[in-house]
């Protein structure tokens, strides 16, 4: 009795700040969604009006859009993380001269600020003076206009997002790689199985834990993509990279659509959780239930 | 099924050489077992036989086909190793089939084997388990299983036993000799433990630092060993030696230990003065009268039979005998030693006489 006190008690300050940080601002954001409240219009108090904000969200072809080019950007980028990602980890497994130094500062950008990467990325990107489109047209003679282009702006943010979060995937593989057992790989290479065989049958599906939770955790990240992106193309040009966490920004504070940015957030949670969850259906819960 | 012909095989890791040309010849269907103790390069030897590890020198020929080159894939071997290296996430009947589905072959082919061998092996009820279910035993088997559907020309087994209990290691043991009996394969094994070598094998390689000490049939190494170590490596509890030479006495040829406790010798051709070591194994110690004088320092009875721990002079012998002796620690009693049952080396090169 008395050890289960005292482990509350250690918990408590945490708990306390769970609570507070987390908790109450959680519930606040679904009790404000069913508001109209808008501190600068001319009533600026909350009145409730049910679900209308819920209703404008069916109805906001603006959200509709902007989800369309979310998804596409969060798909572009796990996948090509992912890819890059598994691939420079199992460099990593390798030994080489210089492996320290490379894998210390392969994983700079992971340190850096969402905002200096966006404001590094719009140097780098700035036509006329930036180094990218500098070094395009000079070598391919391609003019790169991140703010004209609709293509090419969200290809750069997708780059931008490569770049700032392939080391993240690259570590967690490493770690789920040096602790595979090599036995089971020399038995397969006896058994008879080439290089891809290996990867399919043997490496992916022991890794398979470790990359579910490294695409849980980057779709969670790259669907609630602000600042970066915010700070490179402003969600333009038009809306062609006008993300749901960009979208959300421009509703709840240059609009200061408080009620309504609330019910977006609410429904973006709710479709991060679907997407996770049918994830984690589709590809965890078949080995659990095959293993019972 | 095929012969293993290893030769001359030497292996370097950058500049330090750990095989010193090793030659093994083993014939079709043979049950060899590799023995040695640990750092002796039995298990690098055998992984140069799967291709796992790379032959520096020499050659490797597997049914008359050298495989210095060959990948571990196309050397048609099967391998069991120590930790059994399953699939964790394959089903024992996904594991035991995953050599013919790297092979190809088809469905039904892969069903009939793996349930073929699934009866031989007693798995046929596992078959939908995962290896995390299973017991040591039940481990054990789903390797050998995988091994043996692929019906390969060689089997190499890595101290398959080694990771389970006593107990059931005698019962794997006899089933890994049926199942060799039954398949007739050719067999390499490798033990550092003398009595899984000594009951398997058809023929021992007994190995210690990277260099054969001696290749034979069980009880030949047993009764012959040719050397210090193999005679020390081989027989448990090990052999007792003493250091002493050879003297003669009125032209009769005696063994002198260099505590001065006389021993008697076999007829032999070691020379009067001969520094030799003197080998007796336990089992051949006899306990009674006008015996060799021991003062008693331990006695360990087991039921079947009773071991005695003794000093002559400075020497400690050990000795087992059938019959239970009451004998008190420090008491005086006497060893009786046959002397056709005496090994002994020279001191200087540690080789038999």
């Amino acid at each position: 009795m008395h050890s289960k006190r005292l482990g509350w008690l250690l918990l408590a300050p945490t708990m306390i700040i769970l609570f507070f940080f987390g908790v109450v601002p959680f519930f606040y954001v679904i009790w404000v969604s069913f508001h109209q409240w808008n501190p600068f219009a001319a009533n600026p108090g909350k009145i409730f009006n049910w679900a209308a904000n819920y209703r404008q969200v069916v109805f906001d072809a603006q959200l509709l859009a902007s989800l369309g080019v979310t998804f596409a950007f969060v798909f572009f980028a796990v996948v090509s993380e992912l890819v890059l990602g598994y691939l420079l980890a199992q460099a990593f497994m390798k030994d080489f001269p210089g492996k320290a130094f490379f894998r210390t500062i392969h994983t700079l950008p992971l340190i850096m600020a969402p905002i200096i990467v966006g404001s590094i990325w719009k140097l780098m990107t700035t036509p006329s003076i930036g180094i990218i489109p500098n070094l395009l047209q000079s070598w391919f003679g391609y003019n790169l206009n991140i703010g004209q282009s609709a293509l090419a702006a969200f290809t750069v943010t997708v780059v931008m997002d490569v770049w700032h979060w392939t080391p993240l995937v690259t570590l967690s593989l490493i770690a789920a790689l040096v602790s595979l057992p090599p036995d089971p790989f020399e038995q397969a290479q006896i058994d008879g199985a080439g290089k891809r065989q290996i990867f399919w049958h043997i490496t992916l599906p022991m890794i398979a834990p470790a990359v579910v939770a490294t695409v849980f955790i980057r779709l969670m990240d790259a669907l609630r993509t602000v600042d970066e992106v915010l700070m490179l193309t402003g969600g333009g040009p038009g809306s062609a990279t006008r993300y749901i966490g960009v979208h959300i920004f421009k509703e709840v504070f240059p609009r200061t659509n408080y009620g309504y940015g609330s019910a977006i957030s609410v429904v973006v949670l709710y479709l991060t959780i679907v997407i996770c969850w049918l994830l984690y259906v589709g590809l965890i819960a078949p080995r659990n239930t095959k293993k019972g | 099924m095929a012969n293993v012909k290893i030769d001359n095989v030497i292996k370097r890791y950058g500049a330090v050489q750990v095989m010193h040309g090793v030659d093994v010849d083993i014939e079709h269907g043979e049950f060899v077992v590799l023995v040695g103790p640990s750092g002796c390069g039995k298990s690098t030897l055998l992984r140069m036989l799967a291709g796992l590890e790379e032959i520096s020198g020499g050659t490797i020929s597997i049914g008359d086909k050298v495989v210095n080159g060959v990948s571990p894939k196309d050397r048609d071997i099967a391998m069991v190793f120590q930790s059994y290296a399953l699939y964790p996430h394959k089903t024992v009947g996904e594991n035991m089939g995953f050599p013919l589905k790297m092979a190809k072959r088809p469905k039904a082919e892969i069903d009939e084997k793996v349930g073929r061998a699934a009866e031989i092996l007693d798995l046929a009820h596992l078959l939908d388990r995962f290896p995390k279910q299973l017991s040591g035993g039940q481990r054990q088997r789903v390797a050998m299983g995988r091994a043996i559907v692929r019906d390969p020309q060689v089997f190499l087994f890595d101290e398959p036993l080694s990771n389970l209990d006593a107990k059931l290691r005698v019962t794997m043991r006899v089933e890994i000799k049926e199942l060799h009996q039954r398949l007739q394969t050719t067999i390499v094994y490798v033990t550092h433990d003398q009595i899984e070598a000594m009951t398997m094998a058809d023929k021992i390689v007994v190995m210690r630092d990277g260099r054969v000490e001696q290749i034979g049939a069980p009880l030949d190494l047993y009764d012959n060993p040719g050397n210090v170590f193999v005679a020390g490596f081989i027989g448990s509890p090990s052999m007792n030696f003493v250091h002493g030479t050879i003297v003669s006495e009125g032209g009769v040829k005696g063994f002198r230990s260099d505590d001065g406790l006389m021993l008697p010798l076999p007829e032999t051709t070691a020379t009067e003065g001969q520094a030799v070591t003197y080998g007796i194994r336990p089992e051949h110690i006899g306990v009674g009268e006008g015996g060799i004088p021991v003062n008693v320092v331990v006695v360990e009875p087991t039921g079947s039979e009773t071991q005695i721990f003794a000093r002559a002079g400075k020497d400690l012998i050990d000795a087992i005998v059938k019959d239970r002796i009451a004998a008190r620690p420090g008491a005086e009693i006497g060893f009786v030693i046959d002397p056709a049952n005496v090994h002994l080396f020279d001191r200087a090169t540690e080789k038999r006489i």
